[in-house]
């Protein structure tokens, strides 16, 4: 098997100006949960490489399917043929340059990589154990990935890490909830944090229905990434060209004036952090948001170089792309302080099917999923019964991502790792936060 | 395709050998070209060549399934390591050991036209360009599939699908205002389907009507939008409705429960098969044997024989959409649901082509009828609760409909609407027939399908 260091010396003999290549081998276990059991096992092997190259500005990828070297051969015979069916990209500036040094480190836990099907189906069903539910579903995710990078521009790197994700919805009556954990170690899989978050089905006995109107709205931690994580996805550069809710804001107030947000692709802790970007440049913590104002866009080096600032290591080697969103806001408060505060609202516990009308105004609508509770004049009231399970019926949320973060004025002090379905293999550091005077519609 | 027959072969004379109840053996080999053209500047090109098989093995009720992309004896001989867990039981309904192979025909072969594919995407960038569309994609992709499948019970079904698609998302503005809409073209078969002119009409006819909403649309007040009661759909209203309202929730692994932590659960149970869901003008069926179709395909990936299947017949739900798994449950036959969009995933309960069938009623007669109301002709937000119960289809281009006749466009026109209202309310269903392509996202890990949904206009009537 080939390195991705002589790959690119195979590569760098046809005379393209630039070549980044990629070695990759990943072994990854999904379980799903159906109906409080164990249901199936799919466990997934793969080892494949990447090229990229630039010509006179014509770009071009292809996969190199088996790292040896009739394959790379192969490749390199793809790409040729490729870079002549396209044209040259004139607002393209490069790949970054230079042996850079990694300050991040990614963390590789062998309780994962030793985990096979027989093992990942034991400890699903240690858990299954754990969960008190009338019906239960779910998956528990496991994998390890090694990658290696080599840039004709001087980057020669390597990570490996590992990774763990569980994901639980819990059935009770006639509602549910539903929350992940991840981690890059197994024993970051602590199945309290679900277990806490069904303790939202115990607040309140009493379900009625709500009416259409404006509400102050709770986004637990999951629900809350999903929808702000549009937001690190939206100052990358190559949306923000294209149109996005950030496009000629720079400088301008978008958030509350106490909300800040990052993107981190650095973090060893995060689940999608990594040493590097797909050029080899040193992810960071970059904050785009600072005190509400958006102060950055995100940039890969061709893109940085196009407008004359530095790469935020968000490459995407032609269009940046976002790393893990972090969410900080000055005035955090416990759950049930945040609920105390308000007078007419509601705790959406899950959202799904964000879809947006405009990406460049940023109006959307989400649909809340599993158990939501009106909130009255500090208290929780009833669970709305629009939610429950088979009802039949439900509730949206239309709101516009700028109006939204905004009115967020208060955040949860629950600050932790979360990602949802709606958005997965996307992951953030974020805390609940309370978004105020969002109108609801119902059917 | 040599290689992974061998290699299939030696996986099943493994699992024969072994303990195991069921062993199947399903390789791809995939290659293609892909094209992105962002605001007027080509992105690259990226050209693919892939392969790999995946093995689905059941032993004492347990279902596990593995994939590789290193196509050798001692990688696979890695699947049959697996002994059983405790948990849920998998039996697999009997079926008809199938032997086939077969091609979708082509006049212009697919790896022919990949130069002239990006000088036709290029058109299309250019055309908007020229009609002053600043923010726009242009995104494009041909390639051809060609699988192998074979199972333990002697099913053998070689496949070859040449396939296009193209996604095109513009943004088009007026002074301060603006409006979205995203384009999706596809087909399975050669690349004279792939027809630029008609493409390039049908986006500037887009972009006019889209410019026509922003200068003279009006936004209706809260209480003149509760007042329309009539509103004729457009087969591209009605499709996504059929595909998200119909076709999901007749999915048997949500109906029993196996999606409900991901794609979610839906309306109907065990309890009520068999209710009614539209008026009697509603029969929607789901059927991947149209010819040229994204969804299009004759074996799903189990080696089971496709046909159409009529999920709501005459407003009552009909038919499931089965895998092999959940037609065992039912005691029924599979009716050829199961699909994945690549080797490395498992097959799951997909749909194809989803529509409402046609009926006998021409647009204008239909518009004539509503009298007062609304023609909702493209939508751009969507969205739909867990059960599929409760959806939006939010108007791109709408008109008002006064005294029978189209009037002004309608800029804010949002159709909330439980899917037993939508359907039930169905008065006259058109005679016209036309399919929209798209990409159905399910499961974890993510899969993504081609799909296409439409079928005629309706008139519906809200009480």
């Amino acid at each position: 098997m080939m390195h991705a260091s002589e790959i690119l010396k195979e590569v760098m003999k046809v005379g393209f100006d630039e070549a980044v290549v990629s070695a990759h081998n990943y072994n990854s276990i999904y379980l799903k949960i159906a109906n409080y059991k164990v249901d199936s096992i799919v466990e997934k092997r793969g080892t494949m490489g990447s090229l990229y190259v630039t010509k006179g500005k014509r770009i071009a990828f292809t996969n190199i399917e088996k790292l040896d070297i009739q394959s790379v051969r192969a490749s390199i015979e793809n790409i040729k043929r490729a870079l002549g069916n396209t044209k040259p990209k004139e607002d393209y500036f490069g790949i970054a340059s230079g042996k850079f040094k990694y300050r991040s480190k990614s963390i590789y836990d062998s309780k994962i990589a030793d985990t096979g099907p027989d093992k990942a189906a034991s400890l699903a069903n240690d858990l299954i154990s754990k969960v008190d539910a009338s019906n239960l579903a779910g998956t528990l995710y496991l994998t390890e990935w090694k990658n290696e990078l080599a840039t004709s521009n001087g980057v020669d790197a390597s990570a490996k890490s590992t990774a763990a994700r569980l994901s639980m919805r819990i059935f009770r009556g006639d509602f549910s909830i539903q929350d992940t954990v991840a981690s890059k170690r197994l024993s970051g899989i602590d199945i309290r944090q679900i277990l806490k978050s069904a303790e939202f089905m115990e607040y309140i006995n009493a379900k009625s229905k709500i009416k259409a109107g404006t509400y102050d709205i709770i986004y637990s931690r999951p629900s809350a990434g999903a929808l702000l994580s549009m937001a690190n996805t939206m100052a990358c550069m190559g949306n923000v060209e294209s149109g996005s809710f950030f496009t000629n804001k720079l400088g301008s107030y978008v958030a509350d004036k106490d909300l800040s947000l990052y993107d981190d692709g650095a973090t060893p802790e995060g689940v999608a952090s990594s040493p590097f970007d797909d050029e080899g440049y040193p992810t960071q913590k970059t904050k785009f948001i600072e005190n509400g104002k958006l102060v950055k866009y995100l940039h890969n080096y061709s893109t940085a170089k196009k407008y004359n600032t530095k790469s935020t290591g968000n490459a995407g080697l032609v269009n940046p792309e976002p790393n893990m969103l972090v969410v900080e806001h000055k005035r955090k408060q416990s759950i049930d302080a945040l609920i105390s505060s308000i007078d007419r609202g509601i705790l959406v516990t899950n959202i799904w099917y964000t879809r947006f009308s405009n990406y460049l105004t940023g109006d959307f609508s989400t649909m809340p999923r599993d158990l939501a509770i009106y909130i009255e004049k500090g208290s929780p009231v009833f669970a709305i019964k629009q939610m429950g399970v088979g009802s039949g019926i439900g509730i949206r949320i239309s709101d516009n991502m700028i109006r939204m973060m905004k009115n967020i004025t208060r955040v949860g002090n629950d600050f932790a790792q979360s990602t949802s379905w709606e958005t997965i293999g996307t992951y953030y550091f974020t805390p609940s936060v309370l978004a105020e005077k969002v109108k609801i519609s119902i059917a | 395709m040599n290689e992974i027959e061998e290699i299939a072969a030696y996986a099943i004379s493994l699992g024969l050998k072994g303990s195991f109840d069921y062993v199947e053996a399903y390789g791809e080999e995939n290659s293609g070209t892909s094209y992105a053209i962002e605001q007027g500047r080509p992105g690259g090109a990226s050209v693919s060549k892939s392969s790999g098989i995946r093995i689905r093995l059941i032993r004492k009720g347990s279902l596990y399934t593995y994939s590789t992309n290193t196509l050798t004896k001692e990688s696979i001989r890695k699947a049959f390591r697996f002994r059983h867990f405790n948990g849920n039981f998998t039996s697999l309904s009997e079926e008809k050991v199938e032997k086939a192979d077969y091609k979708v025909k082509e006049r212009i072969k697919i790896e022919d036209s990949y130069k002239r594919f990006f000088s036709d995407l290029s058109d299309i960038d250019n055309l908007l360009g020229s009609t002053g569309v600043k923010l726009r994609g242009v995104y494009g992709g041909i390639g051809r599939a060609r699988s192998y499948f074979a199972n333990s019970e002697g099913t053998e079904i070689r496949s070859n699908i040449p396939y296009i698609s193209a996604y095109i998302s513009l943004i088009v503005s007026e002074k301060d205002k603006s409006r979205q809409r995203m384009v999706q073209v596809g087909f399975t078969g050669g690349y004279e389907l792939f027809k630029v002119d008609k493409i390039n009409s049908r986006l500037v006819e887009e972009i006019n009507a889209m410019r026509k909403v922003l200068s003279d649309g009006s936004d209706l007040s809260s209480y003149e939008l509760s007042k329309i009661k009539n509103i004729v759909v457009s087969p591209e209203i009605v499709g996504i409705a059929a595909h998200e309202s119909i076709g999901h929730p007749s999915e048997a692994d949500r109906v029993f429960g196996r999606e409900a932590a991901q794609a979610g659960t839906s309306y109907i149970s065990s309890n009520n098969f068999g209710m009614k869901i539209g008026s009697e003008a509603v029969t929607i069926i789901d059927d991947p044997t149209i010819k040229n179709s994204s969804g299009f395909f004759l074996y799903d990936d189990e080696g089971v024989k496709a046909r159409p299947k009529v999920l709501v017949e005459k407003g009552m739900q009909n038919e499931l959409l089965l895998n092999r798994e959940y037609a065992y449950v039912l005691g029924k036959k599979s009716n050829a649901s199961a699909r994945s969009d690549s080797y490395s995933n498992e097959p799951i309960i997909r749909m194809s082509n989803t529509y409402l069938k046609k009926g006998d009623s021409n647009l204008e007669e239909m518009i004539s009828e509503a009298r007062n109301g609304i023609y909702i002709k493209s939508f751009t937000e969507w969205n739909i609760d867990d059960t599929r119960s409760f959806a939006r289809y939010q108007g791109n281009e709408a008109y008002l409909i006064k005294n029978g006749k189209l009037d002004k466009p309608v800029r804010n026109y949002k159709l909330d609407i439980s899917t037993f209202d939508f359907w039930d309310s169905i008065e006259l269903v058109g005679n016209e027939f036309e399919l929209f392509p798209g990409d159905c996202g399910k499961g974890e890990p993510m899969q993504g399908v081609p799909v296409t949904m439409g079928g005629a206009s309706a008139l519906l009537r809200l009480r």
